[in-house]
């Protein structure tokens, strides 16, 4: 635990100099104003950013990551709370609560808990996997490449089950993210497969290029597809900034959201979409002022808020000891550590020990100045929320293809990208969830590498996958996260929207009342 | 694996669906089904095309250890499981709510013609950036998908994207020395930097 504390002094010490400040800085302020954009969320702002890190080294390069991903989470929330409409999944419930509360002129306040809600769950989450890390990497250090596909196929199952509508439609979402992991050439054997005789594809489809598609030209289709026309509402930022009583209100559910958001981010359990619905119905439950909910009650935009942060905190332990992906956005991340010769994984804490204490005290300087800079800039980014709808997914389009075309410099990465971006667009409209796709493309190849390795020390043996208790485990616990939900659902009737927990979890009674009514 | 687990909850899928209010939106329903079972019969496809085209990667040297097709096979196998279990359901009356974000009309139908002009005018920018270099490919696609979008008038969207392609232009291969063609226009007006 010292050894952690010393090593993060260290990573103190290689972070702050005046030029990592400044990528510091300018990660935060870019990963904000694309995060408040509506549209983006964390994992598309990461994947539009990537291609500007390329051209830096990778200490400098993981600064400025580390301001955008914690600047693309903050942006999230201001959106979420400033336009009266649903945006993406993981801070639905912060919109819930924080919509009612800036149309009641108490905006600012809003903003204000969910900025130093962020800002004390990252500290403490950062903080927490700086001491989880080394543990984690110690403990990790045993585990066989058989472990290791336990572990990737549990991430599999929770990311499809856990996120969207439908478990079967993010099996299939991840179908297609597995299957365009597997075009290129095989690494162990050298074989080409799924290439269609293209000679572009024997180097496999860039993550770039899938993640842009998916996230960002997908989703600019989509919307246009089915654009809310006439002005844009946004929300003023009205109102003042924390009162004693808004403090005093606040700071159980920020601890309480760490609590919940932090475990769940780090386990493979689907990201941060659960840990922000525990943590409203948590706080729902022990508010003294229930009869606020539902009319902007500022212990439901604080405690959803420090979850999701929290959570986004503890993706980075199984991401950087394990290099095991657990959301999207932690995928674009391990390909922008691979992009660098970075291969995430128990060895990284040793090998590249300076860039990751590096990263995680860049973390943390990134996280105060988010606090500095986004009480005072509020005003900004509500402009940014004004921006006409045209321009806005015209300018989103322009960047995908800077992003794209500037990885290999070829057309015909803007060709797969339009494909990808009309499989995305397919994929919202019918509700597949796209995280599958993401993490299945980026972790496949991974585990693939570990099923055939473990297969060729038992010479085919299939039983060497369950010879270790820890595997055992792990894919119990996958079988689990499949059938799980598929018997919640046949006992209880599906799981309840956002708006019905904000109604008091009466899911049931609406589906009878709806029979009634017929 | 998943195949017979996830067509259990059927049924209970298929009930809930049931309940839905149905009376005024029946035709968007109908629609809406065909889209469904079409992503299915593409998903069951891409299966069957794992699995054949698995058969045909070679297998280089000694065959005691698990070569590159065993992976494929699993994947496809699993493709076409999740895409029968989907089948079921799809039939069954199952559907996917459509994703929900900021700026989407939740009671707007689709509007295929936007959809065709951005993929069109994207398309035509991909072959154009060889030809007339990136700022002047991209800033005609801007102003065509800002136009599809609905922005007034002309000049203003291709303005706006004709200012903002040079200024990152200018940033990414001037400061930055990313590959970006400019065209012969700009690149000889800005030689000098």
């Amino acid at each position: 635990m010292m050894d952690a504390l010393s090593d993060l002094l260290g990573g103190f010490a290689d972070a702050l100099t005046p030029v990592n400040l400044l990528f510091a800085l300018l990660g935060v302020l870019l990963g904000t104003a694309v995060g408040v954009l509506p549209g983006i969320g964390p994992a598309m702002t990461v994947a539009l950013l990537l291609p500007i890190t390329y051209v830096l080294e990778p200490t400098s390069a993981f600064i400025m990551f580390a301001g955008i991903y914690y600047g693309g989470m903050y942006g999230g929330s201001t959106t979420s709370i400033l336009l009266n409409t649903p945006g993406e999944s993981s801070s639905i419930m912060t919109a819930l609560e924080g919509n009612q509360m800036a149309k009641a002129g108490r905006g600012a306040a809003a903003l204000a808990t969910a900025a130093i809600g962020s800002f004390v769950a990252g500290t403490i989450a950062t903080l927490l996997l700086a001491l989880v890390a080394p543990t984690v990497v110690d403990l990790a250090i045993g585990i066989t490449a058989a472990d290791y596909f336990a572990l990737a196929v549990l991430a599999f199952v929770a990311v499809s089950t856990v996120l969207g509508s439908s478990p079967l439609r993010g099996l299939a979402s991840l179908g297609v993210g597995l299957y365009l992991g597997l075009v290129g050439t095989d690494v162990l054997s050298g074989q080409e497969r799924f290439t269609l005789g293209i000679p572009q594809l024997s180097d496999g489809i860039d993550v770039v290029v899938v993640a842009v598609a998916l996230f960002a030209v997908g989703e600019a289709l989509y919307v246009a597809s089915r654009l809310r026309r006439g002005p844009v509402q946004v929300m003023p930022a009205s109102g003042p900034y924390m009162t004693r009583e808004d403090l005093r209100r606040s700071w159980k559910p920020w601890l309480r959201g760490t609590a919940l958001g932090f475990p769940f981010g780090a386990l493979p359990a689907g990201g941060a979409e659960i840990p922000t619905f525990l943590s409203y119905a948590a706080e729902r439950r022990l508010t003294k002022h229930p009869e606020q909910f539902g009319r902007g009650a500022i212990e439901g935009v604080a405690g959803p808020e420090a979850a999701n942060n929290a959570a986004a905190a503890g993706v980075l332990v199984p991401l950087l000891t394990l290099g095991l992906p657990t959301s999207a956005t932690a995928a674009i991340l391990l390909a922008a550590f691979t992009g660098y010769g970075i291969q995430p994984g128990p060895t990284l804490l040793t090998t590249e020990s300076t860039l990751v204490w590096t990263l995680i005290a860049a973390l943390l300087i990134g996280n105060a100045m988010l606090l500095v800079l986004n009480l005072p800039l509020a005003g900004v980014w509500v402009q940014l929320l004004r921006i006409p709808r045209p321009y806005l997914y015209a300018g989103i389009l322009l960047f995908a293809s800077l992003g794209s075309y500037a990885v290999n410099a070829d057309p015909l990465d803007l060709v797969i990208l339009l494909l990808l971006g009309g499989l995305g667009f397919l994929m919202r409209r019918y509700g597949w969830p796209v995280a599958p796709a993401v993490i299945g493309l980026i972790l496949g190849p991974i585990a693939e590498t570990n099923l055939r390795r473990a297969l060729a020390i038992s010479g085919g043996d299939l039983g060497v996958l369950v010879e270790t208790w820890f595997s055992r485990i792990v894919l119990a616990l996958a079988l689990l996260a499949l059938a799980g939900p598929i018997v919640l659902r046949a006992v209880r009737g599906r799981r309840s929207t956002p708006e019905e927990l904000q109604e008091g979890a009466r899911l049931r009674h609406r589906e009878d009342e709806r029979e009634v009514r017929r | 694996m998943t195949g017979p687990g996830a067509g259990r909850d059927g049924p209970a899928g298929a009930t809930r669906s049931d309940r839905e209010p149905a009376a005024p939106v029946a035709q968007e329903f109908r629609g809406r089904n065909t889209g469904e079972l079409v992503m299915t019969v593409a998903l069951g496809a891409l299966g069957v095309y794992l699995v054949l085209d698995a058969g045909t990667i070679a297998v280089p040297g000694s065959a005691n250890t698990v070569g590159p097709r065993f992976f494929p096979y699993l994947v496809g196998g699993l493709v076409i499981a999740t895409a029968l279990a989907l089948g079921y359901r799809v039939f069954r009356g199952d559907r996917g709510p459509a994703d929900e974000s900021e700026d989407v009309d939740p009671t707007a139908g689709t509007s295929w013609r936007a959809v065709g002009v951005i993929a069109v005018a994207f398309l035509a920018h991909a072959l154009l950036i060889n030809v007339v270099g990136w700022p002047l490919a991209v800033t005609l696609m801007f102003g065509t998908v800002a136009w599809a979008l609905g922005a007034r008038g002309i000049v203003r969207p291709l303005l706006a994207g004709g200012i903002t392609s040079i200024v990152v232009w200018v940033v990414f291969v001037k400061a930055l020395n990313v590959a970006l063609p400019g065209g012969t226009l700009l690149e000889w007006a800005t030689s000098w930097v």
